[in-house]
């Protein structure tokens, strides 16, 4: 498939606390900016696949939130829902469409909006086996608090992710966290699950981004720079690692194999990656995933933070969005969001955040934790 | 020989100083602690833990009869003999019985448990007595009360106190009460109470089984008296004329409070601790009359010795609103999914009696049950495989995020002995105590409610 779908537009609202904003209203914003972007309208959309964990009131378990929210039907939209890998497996989905030569301009859209729910953190379990206590922080800590052993990490190392994801994130006026940190101030903030303070986590957000996809040669009809998708690759493992008692809670096996199918598929190796968006869902996920995307290897991940190599101006700039820490991450929508973050940056649009040498992006989520990953590799035409 | 053959008390680790009950509502109150029951605990949670700690290894399928006695079970209408039964893994043909009425259930179970095994319509029971009763704010009782459980072993095999005689009394008598309305034990007027519906009726059932037993009341090695408060207790023991200094087993007011229909039993575990062979032990409950056994203890005991009880191991109960939020009194936060009757059916195996599953083809252990090895992948190899209830964590953390009652929970994987591997809350761990490597054991705890109903499942505790 590489090489033969461009992303011809992509858009993105504001994300934070977006409680002026309808679910609906979030879709059609990011929509319309993506529309405008590829200087097309909806009409010559053939297929779109929506990527929500939640559906909007009333929109079931189904895709009618997207096609409501857009007038768009009587067409093919899907729903897709894969943990937090939501956003990435919608667009691989509508990558796979436009390869198949199904559709022509499919968009891919990814909406969340976390914030009207009520409680607190993600709905939950009634399984005997899992209920109570089920926590994203919870359950990344149970990794965090292994790997630190294991590899002697401290939290020190844990709060200069924060600090870099917060310093990014102040540059982009779409983040929902828009503020430095110091090191101090995360390493002091009230522990939310042990090793992880408030600072090491991402937060709960609003938002929405979309992108549209096209045949690759018919591209440059639309846009004159467009950016072509070089590998996509997906990884399941189980959603419940604490059961394996051959896991070692030291990354995640999904992003690892699904990485190896991305950058098989683009013919590249890790080396070759001029910059990352990674599933910062907490401090600690960022420096597995450097190692389990190959930019380093198993246990040096706190190194590459460490030595400002994952920085804007490193060798390899991870997050230079800001990522879920300061960006936000409203589940559905994150994966969307980094395909629109690699696509600004690829075509040098990025402004103060801009990184050097812009050819050859990677997006990737992980959820689950670890249950399931998606890897998205993007280059300029 | 028909008796006793394990004995074990399970006493919570949660303490409460009663200097904190005074401090509250400025009442003066006996020195000491209470033993406080944890907000996911209760009298079913507590009679399996005193059941496991009772059966300490044994083959629960060497079992068939199983008794639960309390005056405050979880349950009006649902039976917990089964549920611990279940629990601790006993087998189906399992004869259940739940007693209650009055704390003198106890030793009433214990009674129809060895006159079962004496008619020969059941081999070996397990008698588990436990109570988490709650007393009405700024009440006498509130800093009286403990909760706790006991458990005893009975059969015909391995007998370290074999039953000599029984004696009963009954009479109505309104001393302690609790209408199908009422959440707190209502009590009368105390003096009256404790001489009339306590004393009396003890005495006069000890007097009764020691003459059964031909035996003058001198030669009772140990006399273990459920009782309502310390003193009242060593005025029974004098009324049946022994000698409370010398023969009386020590209350365990100070340390944990009145612990109900356990408490004789309990005591009797307490005495065994240090009896000889030959010693006559005198075990009595009351309530709307009383039972009083006496029993030999057998040249198997020193061989067969049950642990002593470690009360050491406590504690503290910050301050009053947390002691009234872990017996219930102050609205907890419940989360919301019910878990269905049909998972419940479908997995009981798995998830009451902690069954999982070991590969024909790899060997590996592995939980919850499941078809298809997360090892070796092989299908359908997997047999049915019970799990150890100690291990060791493996990685960990301290969750204020979770949805619960209490905070910080914290949440670990555990490697378990013999095999596979769970992950759960931990119950009961002193601050900093829950770590890599961290050996614990398994609980059996009420985990949420919801749906108008409670769902019961293991928790792992600092072992």
């Amino acid at each position: 498939m590489k090489d033969q779908v461009a992303v011809i537009g992509v858009g993105c609202t504001k994300f934070g606390d977006r409680f002026e904003r309808s679910y609906e209203e979030l879709i059609t914003d990011a929509a319309f900016d993506a529309y405008a972007d590829a200087g097309i309208d909806s009409s010559e959309i053939e297929a779109a696949y929506l990527g929500t964990y939640l559906p909007g009131a009333g929109g079931g378990k189904a895709a009618v939130s997207l096609g409501d929210a857009l007038r768009l039907y009587d067409r093919p939209i899907t729903r897709v829902e894969n943990y937090c890998a939501t956003g990435t497996d919608a667009f691989r989905n509508g990558c796979l469409a436009v390869a198949a030569g199904v559709a022509d301009v499919v968009l891919v859209l990814g909406a969340e909006k976390l914030k009207d729910r009520g409680g607190r953190g993600i709905p939950r379990l009634g399984h005997p086996l899992l209920a109570r206590g089920n926590t994203a922080p919870g359950l990344f800590a149970l990794a965090a608090n292994r790997y630190m052993h294991t590899f002697g990490l401290g939290r020190e190392t844990l709060a200069k992710v924060a600090v870099k994801n917060h310093h990014n994130g102040a540059l982009n006026d779409k983040a929902h966290l828009r503020m430095e940190v110091t090191a101090e101030q995360v390493l002091k903030a009230p522990i939310i699950a042990w090793p992880f303070g408030l600072f090491d986590c991402c937060p709960t957000t609003d938002g929405a981004a979309a992108a549209i996809i096209c045949r690759a040669d018919r591209a440059r009809r639309y846009k004159k720079d467009p950016v072509l998708v070089k590998g996509v690759g997906l990884a399941v493992t189980t959603g419940r690692p604490y059961f394996d008692p051959t896991f070692d809670y030291l990354g995640f096996r999904s992003t690892q194999a699904a990485a190896r199918q991305a950058y098989a598929m683009a013919g590249v190796g890790p080396r070759d990656i001029d910059f990352a968006e990674v599933h910062d869902c907490f401090t600690w996920t960022e420096i597995s995933n450097t190692e389990d995307l190959g930019f380093c290897a198993k246990g040096e991940g706190g190194r590459l933070v460490e030595e400002g190599r994952t920085a804007l101006d490193g060798d390899i700039p991870v997050n230079p969005s800001g990522g879920l820490k300061s960006f936000g991450h409203p589940i559905g929508a994150s994966g969307v969001r980094m395909i629109y973050e690699c696509v600004t940056q690829l075509r040098g649009e990025a402004g103060a955040r801009q990184v050097k040498q812009a050819e050859l992006g990677l997006a990737h989520n992980v959820g689950g934790p670890g249950a399931v990953s998606c890897v998205v590799v993007l280059g300029r035409g | 020989m028909a008796g006793i053959t394990r004995i074990a008390t399970y006493v919570p680790r949660r303490r409460l100083d009663r200097t904190v009950i005074g401090q509250t509502w400025g009442t003066r109150v006996a020195p000491g602690r209470r033993a406080v029951a944890g907000l996911d605990e209760d009298a079913l949670t507590m009679a399996v833990d005193a059941a496991l700690a009772c059966l300490d290894g044994a083959d629960p399928a060497h079992f068939d009869a199983l008794y639960f006695a309390s005056t405050s079970a979880p349950y009006l209408e649902k039976q917990v003999a089964s549920v611990v039964a279940t629990a601790t893994d006993l087998p189906r043909a399992t004869a259940v019985a739940d007693f209650g009425g009055s704390v003198r259930a106890g030793v009433t179970a214990l009674r129809a448990a060895i006159d079962a095994v004496r008619a020969g319509s059941v081999r070996s029971a397990l008698i588990v007595a436990a109570d988490a009763r709650l007393a009405e704010p700024e009440s006498e009782l509130e800093p009286l009360l403990g909760d706790g459980a006991a458990a005893i072993a009975v059969g015909t095999d391995g007998v370290i106190a074999e039953l000599v005689s029984a004696a009963s009394v009954a009479e109505e008598f309104t001393y302690f009460w609790r209408t199908d309305t009422q959440r707190a034990v209502q009590v009368t007027e105390p003096r009256f109470g404790a001489s009339y519906g306590y004393a009396r009726d003890v005495a006069e059932a000890v007097g009764a089984a020691l003459r059964k037993a031909e035996l003058p009341p001198a030669r009772v090695a140990r006399l273990a008296l459920g009782a309502p408060d310390e003193r009242s207790a060593a005025d029974a023991a004098k009324r049946a004329g022994c000698d409370p200094g010398r023969q009386l087993v020590p209350s365990l007011a100070a340390e944990v409070g009145m612990l109900g229909s356990p408490e004789p039993l309990a005591l009797l575990g307490r005495a065994l601790e240090t009896a000889a062979p030959g010693d006559f032990l005198v075990v009595a409950g009351y309530g709307e009359g009383a039972d009083a056994l006496v029993f030999r203890a057998t040249d198997a005991l020193p061989a067969a010795r049950p642990r002593a009880l470690d009360l050491a191991r406590a504690l503290p109960v910050a301050s009053y609103g947390r002691f009234l939020k872990a017996r219930g009194f102050v609205p907890a936060e419940t989360a919301g999914e019910v878990v269905t009757s049909v998972v419940e059916w479908k997995e009981l195996a798995q998830d009451v009696r902690l069954h999982g599953s070991r590969c024909e083809a790899c060997g590996l252990v592995q939980y919850p049950q499941t078809r298809i090895c997360i090892g070796c992948r092989a299908r359908d190899r997997l047999v049915d495989h019970k799990l150890g209830k100690r291990g060791t964590v493996f990685t960990f953390t301290i969750d204020n995020l979770a949805p619960v009652a209490e905070h910080p929970l914290p949440m670990a994987v555990i490697d378990l002995e013999g095999g596979g591997r769970l992950y759960l809350q931990v119950a009961d761990a002193a601050d900093g105590e829950v770590k890599i490597g961290t050996a614990v054991e398994l609980t059996f705890r009420r985990l949420h409610e919801a749906g108008g109903n409670r769902n019961y499942f293991w928790k792992a505790r600092p072992a």
